[in-house]
């Protein structure tokens, strides 16, 4: 099967309706079907290793869920229901975001953003944003290497001991990095023109297709029967 | 063409880096380098033209620099950017995209160019410069040397007809500076002016048509390629300037001791279950001074993480003073002075910096080992403001302090002036003279002929 | 020379974009990091804020510190808001943090940026955000739990709900929010002190 990339714009509003339909959800087999729906998504998207996964690990917390409200009791029953209640509420969307962050690339958000007149104040720094957190993983590997290299390894033993110390030396090499790399990409983006005030352009064009169209009529048409059936009228 | 007239510009708050009085001409088409001692100015003209002065760092400017006879200050840094592109030195901190596709693409989106010529341009650009293995990856799988071929390529993209390259070699493998010389020989051949400021100057051998020379912010010199090349040696060393062209360097020996001090049998490395290098032996003295080379992703950093402890073989054994070694023994002993050195900087003076982490350090000891490395008249600055060169020595005093006896050095002389590499050399050989182990991972041959008493090549 | 510098332009450049969007990548993982030990758990999956404030004050500290105008506090807040909704997180959470960021700027710029313990304050209006799902929680707590019992009646689990998860909880989350969030934003102000002004890496 050919793979289906839904425009980012679709995929942003997807994620709305997930969240609206987690946030008014009716019961616990909605939030079943709907997680089904998302893996739908994902199956189409091409990701199909990640959707299987997906839906299967729902369908344990679905079972444990059930366990806790029917046959626990007392206080444990109490603490669990809260927190999958949470679990329940976040994990479609969870699940619908783990397909948009993978599928889409940093120009296709900014693309997505700047069409729906996301200001620059926010589309530049959200870019930024995205590619600076596995620049965080690369230097935190450098800064142990040093700390280990010196006996000042991070761990619970030196936290606890020397606080003060290991502040220090988690804080000010990632700081300093952090500072020096946005004086650099700052050059690097205005002699690359990033503050032309024309229309920018996208290399990856955005545009609505009918897939686009008949995925938010799918779940826009789920949220309404949720909607429905909360109301009682189903 | 590139004109400046009378130009002079002082940075706000610090003398380094002005530049006095310029007046001179660059011709559409030339191919110029620019360079002079750390902080002779040559970044500065780069950025007179690229317009980041006086917009970006502030400071005093008189004079014109005027690009085919307008005046660039009168013009929006976008607009400049549209006819100048620049690449600077760390590819690491140049890129805005994660994915190879859109970093190419980068500067024709800012400037508007619509989708589908986009497209074409992205493949054109990939054709040229022979990248096209490159394409459709993620930014962070790529080598130091792949990500400043993407920071090109997006400038190129653009198809600019100026070209300001800011040491583009500092990162940059033997290998990988090849292909940087192929690709401004393109350049040339397309008719681009090129403005190059850099230290390391024999990969540009036969490529520049002038050659700048600046001391404290004057154009002292004007040669032309050939001139340059025919320029006595002592003359060169005296200007502080690298070698012209490239040699094999032939590394010293060392004399043979009694006993074994450092010995490696049989190691296999690499990460899980992948192995980058297996069955290497070899033997170190005390005093020696090894140079470990080799291409790009050949495991050399593996094998420095692998020797100082912070990782464990995946086979085979180290032995040090002809008893097995184990990683906390090594790490213990051992001292990796990194290519990034700021990630090893902790405090918040020189002083406290060399007794960081330390039980009840010796006062004295300290202040002795900060003399002798020169470092004594910064104790109270903050390491970060220090140059890279002196951040390197306030690492090696670290290790000198917490008395380790083997010590590494990843790339030191990467973006270093011939002066200061001569330094780094002259720290080498002081340090094995003590009788420590070095290891330098480096493909610097200026200084594997001037320290190194043997080289170890892995493939 | 007829333009200015842009050090002494008044809105947000390039520059300062760039910088909020590095710091709120960092800002994003410190929370990311000391949540990650409450989040999945489920006794103290409640107290997830007090852990996500503990460890992002020095980060805001020096970005206030880098860019001392209007707007890179909001922005921070909204940027979170964004990721979180993105990650799927709860829909008042995510609120929670823009609103958070709007509120902070607005109290740290009433002092342009200067006051020590007005930028606390904002951290510590950007680190309750975080609450926002647990108020939800605790303002509506049966209808929370009462879809996953699928219409069917558990009188006995709704009890042991209100029982159990007491309203001290709540004062306890935000409290505890504001004490961490404050402690976070104090270390910020004296590494700053310390470190950063000395390393010349504040604007």
């Amino acid at each position: 099967m050919r793979e289906i990339n839904l425009d980012p714009r679709t995929k942003l509003l997807l994620l709305v309706l997930c969240v609206l339909c987690t946030m008014f959800a009716p019961s616990l087999t909605y939030e079943l079907i709907l997680v089904g729906l998302v893996g739908a998504v994902g199956v189409m998207s091409g990701k199909y290793r990640y959707a299987i996964m997906g839906v299967a690990a729902y369908g344990v917390i679905y079972g444990i869920t059930q366990f806790t409200i029917y046959e626990l009791s007392g206080t444990w029953q109490a603490i669990l229901a809260a927190f999958f209640g949470l679990v329940n509420k976040v994990y479609p969307c969870g699940f619908l975001a783990g397909f948009m962050v993978s599928t889409t690339k940093t120009g296709e958000f900014m693309a997505a953003l700047q069409r729906i007149r996301m200001p620059n104040q926010i589309v530049i720094p959200f870019a930024v944003m995205l590619r600076y957190l596995p620049v965080v993983r690369e230097d935190w590997h450098y800064i142990k290497d040093a700390m280990r290299m010196r006996d000042i390894a991070p761990s619970v033993k030196n936290i606890l001991f020397h606080p003060v110390m290991t502040v220090e030396c988690l804080y000010v090499p990632l700081m300093t990095a952090a500072s020096n790399t946005a004086d650099e990409l700052s050059i690097a983006s205005v002699t690359r023109g990033i503050e032309n005030p024309g229309p920018r352009s996208s290399l990856v064009e955005i545009r609505f297709s009918a897939k686009d169209v008949v995925a938010v009529l799918v779940f826009l048409g789920y949220f309404a029967a949720g909607l429905l059936r909360r109301r009682g009228v189903v | 063409m590139i004109e400046f007239k009378n130009v002079s510009f002082t940075y706000e708050g610090t003398g380094e880096g002005k530049v006095e009085d310029l007046n001179f001409t660059i011709r559409t088409g030339e191919c110029i380098v620019l360079t002079g001692r750390s902080g002779c100015g040559k970044t500065t003209v780069t950025r007179l033209v690229n317009g980041l002065i006086p917009d970006f760092f502030p400071g005093k400017l008189t004079g014109q620099v005027l690009v085919d006879g307008e005046d660039i200050g009168n013009r929006e840094l976008y607009e400049i950017a549209k006819n100048t592109g620049s690449v600077f030195q760390n590819p690491r901190t140049q890129f805005f995209n994660t994915d190879t596709d859109g970093e190419i693409a980068f500067g024709m989106e800012n400037s508007g160019v619509p989708g589908q010529e986009m497209k074409e341009r992205v493949k054109n650009t990939a054709e040229d410069l022979h990248i096209e293995r490159l394409l459709g990856r993620s930014i962070f799988s790529l080598s130091g040397g792949e990500k400043q071929k993407i920071v090109f390529a997006s400038v190129y993209a653009m198809n600019p007809d100026i070209y300001l390259l800011d040491e583009p070699s500092s990162n940059l493998d033997i290998d990988s500076m090849e292909d940087l010389r192929q690709h401004i020989a393109l350049l040339k051949q397309q008719g681009k002016t090129i403005l190059i400021a850099e230290h390391r100057l024999y990969y540009l051998r036969d490529l520049a048509d002038r050659i700048f020379y600046l001391d404290k912010g004057k154009v002292r010199h004007i040669w032309t390629g050939q001139a340059f090349l025919n320029l006595p040696e002592e003359e060169r060393k005296d200007l502080g300037l690298r070698a012209a062209k490239y040699f094999t360097p032939s590394p010293g020996v060392a004399d043979k001791k009694e006993t074994v001090f450092f010995e490696v049998k049989n190691l296999s490395i690499g990460y899980g279950k992948e192995t980058v290098l297996s069955d290497l032996n070899f033997q170190a003295e005390a005093g020696e001074i090894i140079a470990i080379t080799g291409h790009n992703g050949a495991g050399k950093s593996t094998l420095c993480r692998n020797l100082c402890g912070l990782k464990k073989p995946l086979a085979g054994r180290i032995l040090w003073k002809e008893r097995e070694c184990k990683e906390k023994e090594r790490l213990k002993n051992s001292y990796m002075v990194m290519q990034d050195v700021n990630y090893q900087l902790f405090a918040d003076s020189v002083e406290h910096e060399c007794g960081f982490g330390i039980q009840s350090p010796d006062r004295e000891q300290i202040t002795d080992t900060m003399k002798q490395l020169g470092l004594y008249e910064y104790k109270d600055r903050h390491p970060n403001t220090l140059s890279g060169g002196q951040k390197q020595r306030v690492a090696v005093a670290v290790s000198m302090i917490c008395r380790k006896e083997i010590l590494i050095f990843d790339e030191p002389t990467s973006g270093l002036d011939y002066e200061s590499m001569c330094a780094v050399a002259e720290l080498m050989k002081e340090l094995a003279g003590m009788g420590k182990l070095i290891f330098v991972v480096t493909h610097d041959f200026e200084l594997i002929e001037l320290a190194c008493t043997r080289e170890i090549h892995i493939n | 020379m007829s333009r200015q510098s842009r050090e002494n332009q008044k809105g947000l450049t390039v520059k300062d974009l760039v910088t909020t969007g590095i710091f709120t990548a960092l800002l994003f993982i410190t929370m990311l990091l000391g949540g990650i030990i409450f989040a999945p758990n489920p006794v103290l999956t409640f107290y997830q804020p007090l852990g996500s404030a503990l460890l992002g004050g020095p980060v805001l500290m020096l970005l206030i510190a880098k860019v001392p105008k209007r707007g890179p506090i909001a922005i921070v807040g909204i940027l979170i808001g964004i990721v979180w909704f993105a990650t799927g997180m709860h829909w008042a959470m995510d609120i929670g943090y823009m609103l958070g960021g709007i509120l902070g700027e607005l109290i740290a710029g009433s002092k342009k940026y200067k006051s020590k313990v007005l930028n606390i304050i904002a951290y510590i209006c950007i680190s309750l955000g975080a609450t926002g799902s647990y108020i939800c929680f605790f303002v509506d707590r049966e209808n929370w739990c009462s879809y996953m019992l699928e219409g069917g009646t558990a009188a006995s689990y709704i009890d042991t709900m209100n029982a159990t998860a007491a309203n001290w909880m709540l004062a306890v989350i935000l409290l505890g929010t504001i004490v961490i969030a404050a402690l976070s934003g104090f270390v910020g102000t004296k590494l700053l002190k310390k470190q950063f002004e000395k390393a010349g890496i504040t604007a």
